[in-house]
C-alpha cells in the first residue's frame, strides 16, 4: 500500500508534465501518455523516493511552489541587480573570494535545493561540497565578508529556511 | 481585453530577458577570469532564458489567431523554463568543481580561497 502511494505520487509528476509538455486532449496521445508514464514511475520510483508518504507532503509541496515564487521575484531580483551594477559599471569593482557556508538541513533533496539556489542566484556558485563537516564552499563575486556564519546569513539563510520546512 | 494583458506582460519579460542577455554578453568579456565569469553566466541563465521563456508562453496563449496550437506553444514554452531553472545549475556545479579541482583555470584575482586549507589538510 505505503509502495502503491509512492508509484502514484511519481506517476502523477510524470503524467502531468507530459499533459503540459504536450498539450495535446487526443485519445491517442493521452494514452499514450499514460503507459509511457506507468512505465517510468515504476522504473524510477525505488531511486527517486525511500520514505513514506503522508498528508503533510502536500503541505510541503504548497511551501515548495510558494518558496520558487517568492524566489524567482525578490531573491533572483536582488542578486541579477548586484551583478548587471558590477558588470555595467566603469570600473570594474569586484572582490572574488571562495567563502564556507555551514548548512543544517539532513536530507539531500534538502541539499539539492539549497545548492541549487545559491548557484542559481548570480554571484554566488557552489563550488565544492563538504559532506563530513556539513559545508558548502561557495564562490561569492562580491565578498563581503569571509566568517562562514556570517556568510551563512548574508547568501544562504532563506533558502535553509524554506529547505528545513519542505524536505526536512 | 485580457489578451492585451497577456500581451503586454509577455512583451515586458522577454524584453528583461533581452536586457539580461546583454549584460551577460558584455560581462563575459569583462569580467577576469573562468570563476567570475560563471556569474555573467548565470544571469544569462535565468535572467536570460527562464524569464523570456515565461514571457512567451504569456505572449503563446494571448495570441488568438494560432488557435489550438497556442496551447502546444505555451505549455513548450512554459515547461522548457522551468526545467532550465531546475538543470541549469548543475551544469554551473560540474564546471566549477572541474575547474577548480583541474586548476584549468586560473584562480586569481581571488581575496581568500577557503578550499585551499581543506585541500591543505586532506590528502586526496
Amino acid at each position: 500500500m505505503k509502495k502503491l502511494t509512492r508509484f502514484i505520487a511519481v506517476f502523477l509528476y510524470i503524467y502531468a508534465f507530459y499533459i503540459m509538455f504536450t498539450a495535446s486532449t487526443t485519445e491517442f496521445s493521452l494514452t499514450l501518455g499514460f503507459i509511457a508514464s506507468a512505465l517510468l514511475a515504476a522504473l524510477s520510483t525505488p531511486f527517486l523516493i525511500q520514505r513514506n508518504l503522508g498528508a503533510h507532503d502536500l503541505k510541503s509541496f504548497a511551501y515548495l511552489l510558494l518558496y520558487y515564487f517568492r524566489y524567482m521575484i525578490i531573491e533572483e531580483y536582488k542578486a541579477h541587480k548586484q551583478v548587471i551594477k558590477i558588470v555595467l559599471s566603469r570600473k570594474l569593482d569586484i572582490k572574488p573570494a571562495i567563502v564556507k557556508v555551514p548548512y543544517s538541513v539532513k536530507t539531500d533533496y534538502g541539499m539539492t535545493l539549497i545548492a541549487g539556489s545559491i548557484t542559481n542566484t548570480p554571484g554566488t556558485c557552489v563550488v565544492d561540497v563538504d559532506e563530513k563537516r556539513h559545508l558548502f564552499y561557495v564562490h561569492w563575486i562580491y565578498a563581503t565578508t569571509i566568517e562562514p556564519e556570517k556568510a551563512r546569513e548574508e547568501i544562504s539563510k532563506v533558502f535553509e529556511e524554506y529547505a528545513a520546512k519542505i524536505f526536512g | 481585453m485580457i489578451d492585451m494583458v497577456l500581451a503586454s506582460a509577455g512583451l515586458t519579460l522577454i524584453a528583461i530577458g533581452v536586457f539580461c542577455d546583454f549584460v551577460a554578453a558584455i560581462g563575459l568579456i569583462r569580467l577576469p577570469n573562468f570563476f567570475t565569469r560563471l556569474h555573467a553566466a548565470t544571469v544569462g541563465a535565468i535572467g536570460g532564458a527562464v524569464v523570456p521563456m515565461l514571457g512567451a508562453a504569456l505572449l503563446a496563449i494571448g495570441y488568438e489567431p494560432l488557435g489550438e496550437t497556442r496551447f502546444i506553444l505555451a505549455g513548450v514554452a512554459f515547461t522548457t523554463s522551468i526545467v532550465t531553472m531546475i538543470l541549469s545549475q548543475a551544469g554551473s556545479h560540474a564546471l566549477a568543481r572541474a575547474a577548480y579541482r583541474a586548476r584549468a583555470a586560473p584562480l586569481q584575482p581571488i581575496t581568500y580561497d577557503a578550499l585551499a586549507e581543506k585541500r591543505g589538510d586532506s590528502s586526496e
